[in-house]
């Protein structure tokens, strides 16, 4: 095929059609609200539990809920992305690499939290998922979601207001931030899917 | 210039493809509003062509085909692109 073949008026029409189709091309980033939700019931949960045990109020056996909550949530986050991925009829280039950026962010702080448990002892592995979750939420914000911005503040937000109040609240605090940041972003983002 | 993406509507196909990792054929004819037979007939061209990845899977038992772009997709696109604009240009 030679350039013969098109001429300036037929390639000033493919332009302004890729141009368009470029234009129109807004990949939103779906983040799936159900997840938030899950996982942010899940950290604040486990982060009053854990406290609650510290202070004597619930036995140590109570512990044995948090595994289960942990693989139960792993279990429908894995199922339930596998039939997104599927059904969904785009899935962008962005979306692809938030999910990156969600598993290394989530898997590096899983290996902190097990494996490097004597730095980062007690209400520190709290914290830690509080700093993990704040940064898959300003990575969102990062792309345009006003909702996730905000959520993402409010993550950072009570991780300094813990660090300055009171010992025997700093968990709650933690827990807050992770059920009005996290949680409250999935349940923003399940409302305005509707 | 690339024979393939002289035509309109495997030229909108690659375009539509690029910001996506996996677009759907209903998807794809909708947004090119183009017919379900012509869109095929132009797709399997592309995928001959390795510009495009095909992928057929069941969704609650019905068929559901997704469409990628391949590198070489991609570098042929950017290339065809560059091209036109060369073309355009030397015409104004």
């Amino acid at each position: 095929m030679t350039v013969e073949r098109i001429d300036a008026a037929q390639a000033r029409e493919h332009l302004e059609m890729v141009d368009r189709i470029l234009a129109e091309s807004h990949p939103r980033l779906c983040a799936g609200g159900e997840f938030f939700l899950l996982w942010g019931l899940a950290s604040a949960y486990i982060t009053v539990l854990f406290h609650l045990v510290d202070i004597g109020m619930f036995a140590a056996r109570a512990l044995w809920s948090v595994p289960i909550v942990l693989a139960a949530c792993a279990l429908y986050s894995l199922v339930r992305a596998r039939s997104l991925n599927r059904t969904i009829a785009r899935t962008s280039l962005v979306q692809r690499e938030f999910f990156n950026v969600l598993w290394l962010t989530l898997g590096v702080t899983f290996i902190a939290n097990v494996a490097a448990f004597r730095i980062f002892s007690g209400i520190a592995q709290a914290a830690l998922w509080s700093v993990a979750e704040a940064i898959v939420l300003l990575y969102i914000g990062m792309h345009g979601n006003r909702r996730a911005q905000i959520a993402g503040v409010l993550v950072v937000v009570s991780l300094v207001a813990a660090n300055f109040v009171a010992p025997d609240r700093t968990a709650y605090v933690l827990a807050a931030g992770m059920l009005v940041g996290y949680a409250g972003f999935g349940v923003s983002e399940l409302l305005a899917a509707e | 210039m690339d024979e393939l993406l002289l035509s309109k509507v495997r030229l909108g196909v690659v375009a539509e493809l690029l910001n996506y990792d996996w677009v759907a054929f209903s998807e794809l004819a909708r947004a090119l509003d183009v017919s379900h037979g012509n869109l095929g007939a132009h797709l399997s061209k592309l995928v001959d062509a390795e510009y495009v990845e095909e992928e057929k899977s069941f969704v609650n038992r019905r068929p559901l085909t997704r469409y990628r772009l391949t590198k070489k997709g991609r570098d042929a696109f950017a290339a065809h692109v560059s091209q036109l604009a060369s073309l355009l240009k030397a015409a104004t």
